[in-house]
């Protein structure tokens, strides 16, 4: 029992207007102050009212845009999305081979195809990885000159504006794993062994009036 | 009077007039209609009948879509990125039906696919709005969001409906995570705080306090009647 001096505090309305929106049974104590008490449902009102107003703004902004035809095509949407997901995937054959002796010459090009592409990887990987070392090479020794140039590195634009709005948003979810990576990236502490090559790097500082003069 | 029986029965006259015009929603136990539709997808899909598997999940989708659209749009703010949401989480549930257990609602389950989804696409495009440059000055749909037969309403309405429900989702962006999370599926998607406690991992207990701070702060930015 809740004396009329004792009035509700705001938690135990919204917990009445809540658990009244959604039918569970209400504290009986303060539905009786509620009742009583024209202090309390005056409060009370007056939170319904903001709450229930919130509701029917947002219920009707949203019935606007999911109209009962683009639910229908939501619906429509998922259920292709859903047959089409159930669907077992077809393996197809490779074009230009003779479909008279499937098995023999499955066995026989599988193989070479995988022995060619072997050898195309090496290569590939000798080739990018020689260019890579030697312009590591390169840059080190160049970081003095380099550093002359960290002027014009500092009028760069941030990368917000270097880089466009995507197109799209399937290129969306390929740039937010990139994005993801890169924040990873730029948050993990320095290792300590290439704190000298950090030292030697150039790096765009904010500059101050003094400093260009 | 009875536990069950509505607060504003028994207040004041202005709180049950309010009352008359609000629906209340039945809670969907664990043994309700969707519950047992969904368990008997479970069973379809485990044996391998999945067009009529399909089917049948046409009806939840039919029941749930459009509560679903409501709490997607309420939490991205942008109609293409809110359809996206609901029917990757209905493509997901139906994916994973063979983990469903009737413990709770069928109900309860998906909205917790449906939130961790839209929570993902928020994270994703703060992230992108931190990298990329706007290309589009309306992102949202704010402007072109007609707003319940707005047609028929003056300039002067519309732009005052729009002012309104612009404030109105600034306010739910400046509340903390867990209480815009709590407050959206309490109040936009009719989740009882012990449905929400379920979906979050959260205790029933903290939900009533995200719950009640939520609300409080609300007022506070929206400048109602203490």
């Amino acid at each position: 029992m809740i004396g009329r001096s004792e009035h509700l505090q705001d938690d135990r309305l919204v917990e009445c207007y809540f658990s009244d929106r959604g039918g569970e049974p209400l504290d009986p104590p303060a539905v009786e102050h509620l009742a009583d008490c024209e202090s309390c449902g005056i409060r009370y009102a007056e939170l319904v009212t903001f709450l229930d107003d919130m509701r029917t703004t947002s219920d009707a902004e949203t019935d606007a845009v999911f109209t009962a035809e683009r639910l229908h095509q939501q619906q429509e949407q998922i259920l292709r999305r859903l047959e089409h997901a159930s669907r077992s995937a077809r393996v197809i054959s490779f074009p230009g081979q003779s479909s008279s002796h499937p098995t023999a010459v499955a066995g026989r090009v599988a193989p070479r195809w995988l022995a060619a592409a072997a050898a195309a990887g090496l290569f590939v990987g000798a080739v990018g990885g020689t260019l890579v070392h030697s312009g590591f090479e390169r840059s080190v020794t160049s970081m003095h000159v380099a550093s002359n140039a960290t002027a014009s590195a500092r009028l760069a634009p941030s990368p917000a504006v270097l880089l466009n709005a995507p197109a799209n948003l399937s290129d969306n979810i390929d740039d937010d794993a990139f994005l993801m990576q890169l924040e990873f990236a730029l948050e993990r502490p320095h290792t300590q062994e290439l704190q000298p090559f950090d030292a030697l790097t150039p790096h765009v500082r904010p500059v101050g009036v003094n400093d260009i003069r | 009077m009875s536990d069950q029986q509505s607060v504003r029965q028994s207040g004041p006259a202005t709180v049950s007039a309010a009352a008359t015009s609000r629906e209340r929603r039945t809670v969907p136990g664990p043994g309700s209609e969707d519950t047992r539709l969904a368990v008997e997808i479970r069973e379809l899909v485990a044996h391998g009948d999945m067009d009529e598997a399909r089917d049948r999940f046409a009806g939840l989708v039919a029941t749930h879509q459009r509560r679903a659209s409501r709490i997607a749009y309420q939490y991205l703010r942008d109609a293409a990125e809110a359809d996206e949401a609901v029917q990757d989480a209905f493509v997901k549930a139906f994916g994973h039906i063979a983990s469903y257990r009737e413990a709770w609602p069928f109900e309860v389950w998906f909205t917790r696919i449906l939130i961790n989804g839209c929570l993902d696409r928020r994270k994703a495009r703060a992230r992108r709005d931190r990298w990329f440059a706007p290309a589009d000055e309306t992102p949202h749909d704010e402007t072109r969001v007609p707003f319940g037969g707005v047609a028929e309403l003056d300039p002067e309405a519309q732009l005052l409906a729009r002012e309104r429900r612009a404030r109105l989702s600034a306010a739910i962006d400046r509340l903390d995570g867990r209480q815009r999370t709590v407050f959206m599926l309490c109040h936009y998607g009719d989740c009882t705080p012990r449905e929400v406690s379920a979906m979050t991992g959260l205790n029933e207990s903290t939900v009533r306090v995200h719950l009640f701070r939520a609300a409080r702060k609300l007022r506070a930015l929206l400048g109602a009647k203490s």
